[in-house]
């Protein structure tokens, strides 16, 4: 049975460092297919997709709520075809009962385990509508080694420098932040994989370089330095989301190859300038991560949070503006309260305000997001602060013997395309 | 971020969105010849869907459950003070209204209830 893959395309916000990554959502559902079904993967963002290649079923794999009409279009083309159309992944599963209007199944929950009934079905003719298993998580120990295989891998390179393979090595969330939707998602039980399964999968990523895309890694102590201190021999180089501010679990990241680390900087706090600056004491580089348009936020505060933001040494900032997404707290907030205004799937990109703001008005939010990026980014542009990370890790790399060469094959290509000299290579790193 | 009990009787279990299993606090109140029924949000003990996304089909079980007459009842949802650090988990109490049809509460609508407004419900 031939079954096409699609990840579907989105728009990229304008301004920003665009980057391919290997999508992983699809090659870990990938992993849960019965060995008979034969995989071609599409990611829309980094190919252009055949729609006249020959398959038996289509899979749709949707992570963000910007690519769920994008999934819908191509679904509904292939349908016209007489071709079944399946749909998996978060975005899924945030919008089911929209996603159901242009699919002939929709998957929700975690894939393991579960496949080989789908595609019986399939086969018998009697696909099922809905596959519900929310709130029904697999054992997590089922979770294997993603396709990776699946991948066309010079599509990921820019000028000739491969790109960060995903992997994860938890599921689950204990913490219910306020715009996040994981813990309706994966469940607000923190569920980490085996450390020996984890580490095996580990060792198949033909890549030195990798983001651990956990949620979350400051979940259990112990089995994050359990974790790293196994990571310590693979000599990989990682980034990730934050982790456990204590001096021996710091420690220990950084010997098991922690690059750089995503940091929320939520006020103007001693407490956040000492977080950043420990991170860095163990040579673990920050890009600060600031969510603009909370109720507690007025003008005065985003100005002094982006003075703040100059002032703390952070390697690189990344600037979002709240989207109410469903099965968050904020959406129940702001849907209580009317102030959701733009119902468009495709704003809610978290660069756009679709909502009206407690002390502002929208125009302003969007002004004072735009103005964080250019005033972070005035001095030394996000290219170049980009580079010092990069030397950081070819640097590292050097020391311990993993450093590889740029493919000179691929200098001239980036993310498949031909890269073009004439033009601000702002968009391009 | 543990919900104080004072803000309900009982843990109402309920099918949330795809029928995940959910919880919530559960008080009943009558007074002057009126039921109110006041739902407040876990989070961290709520291991499905919110109460505001649950919405109609939350107070339909209640009502079910509990032999309620749907057109008769004033439905609160409350968002409990968890003495979290984040103003975003203050209380805030909603009186929800709406139409019902086929016996389901849809076109939802809120209004949130004043400090003085809860006083006079809960005292």
């Amino acid at each position: 049975m031939k079954l096409k893959l699609i990840y579907p395309r989105w728009k990229k916000l304008p301004g920003q460092t665009t980057f391919n990554l290997p999508p992983h959502g699809p090659v870990v559902f990938a992993a849960t297919l019965p060995e008979y079904v034969d995989v071609s993967f599409t990611d829309e963002n980094v190919e252009d997709l055949n729609m006249d290649e020959e398959c038996d079923v289509v899979a749709i794999s949707m992570m963000l709520t910007t690519q769920v009409k994008r999934g819908w279009a191509i679904a509904d083309a292939y349908r016209a075809k007489g071709i079944p159309v399946m749909f998996g992944g978060i975005s899924t599963m945030l919008h089911a009962e929209e996603t159901l209007q242009h699919a002939d199944s929709i998957f929700l929950g975690e894939a393991e385990g579960r496949q080989e009934q789908v595609f019986k079905d399939l086969q018998n003719g009697c696909l099922k509508k809905v596959y519900n298993y929310m709130g029904h998580q697999p054992d997590i120990a089922l979770v294997g080694p993603a396709r990776r295989d699946l991948y066309k891998r010079e599509l990921y390179n820019h000028k000739g420098v491969q790109m960060v393979d995903l992997f994860h090595a938890s599921r689950g969330c204990r913490f219910s932040c306020y715009p996040c939707a994981v813990s309706y998602l994966g469940g607000r039980c923190f569920r980490p994989r085996p450390i020996d399964q984890t580490i095996a999968d580990l060792e198949t990523i033909d890549n030195n370089r990798l983001f651990i895309v956990d949620n979350s890694l400051a979940q259990n102590k112990q089995w994050e330095m359990d974790l790293f201190r196994e990571m310590i021999p693979l000599k990989k180089k990682w980034i990730s989301h934050t982790i456990e501010d204590d001096p021996q679990v710091l420690d220990l990241a950084a010997q098991a190859g922690a690059w750089y680390v995503y940091q929320a900087v939520y006020d103007t706090s001693d407490y956040i300038k000492e977080r950043v600056k420990r991170y860095h004491d163990y040579g673990i580089g920050v890009e600060g991560t600031i969510l603009f348009g909370l109720d507690n936020q007025t003008e005065d505060d985003i100005l002094r949070l982006i003075d703040f933001l100059l002032k703390i040494d952070l390697d690189l900032a990344e600037f979002t503006i709240l989207a109410p997404f469903p099965h968050t707290k904020a959406y129940d907030d702001l849907m209580r309260q009317g102030r959701i205004f733009d119902h468009d799937w495709d704003h809610y990109n978290a660069g756009q305000v679709v909502y009206k703001p407690k002390h502002m008005s929208p125009e302003r939010l969007q002004e004072l997001y735009e103005y964080a990026w250019s005033a972070f980014y005035h001095d030394e542009t996000q290219e170049e602060k980009m580079f010092k990370l990069f030397t950081n890790v070819m640097l590292r790399e050097m020391e311990d013997g993993t450093y590889r060469p740029r493919d000179r094959k691929l200098a001239n290509k980036s993310f498949g395309k031909d890269v073009d000299r004439s033009k601000s290579h702002f968009n391009e790193f | 971020m543990k919900v104080p009990e004072k803000y309900y009787d009982e843990i109402f279990e309920f099918a949330g969105q795809w029928d995940m299993p959910s919880a919530c606090g559960l008080k009943t109140i009558h007074k002057d010849g009126k039921t109110y029924i006041i739902t407040t949000e876990l989070y961290q003990e709520n291991p499905g869907t919110s109460i505001t996304y649950a919405g109609g089909s939350l107070i339909k079980q209640i009502c079910d459950r509990k032999n309620l007459d749907i057109r008769n009842i004033i439905y609160i949802e409350c968002n409990p003070n968890t003495n979290s650090k984040l103003s975003f988990y203050d209380e805030e109490m909603f009186e929800v209204t709406y139409q019902v049809e086929e016996g389901t509460p849809t076109n939802l609508t809120y209004r949130q209830l004043s400090k003085e407004e809860i006083q006079i419900i809960v005292d």
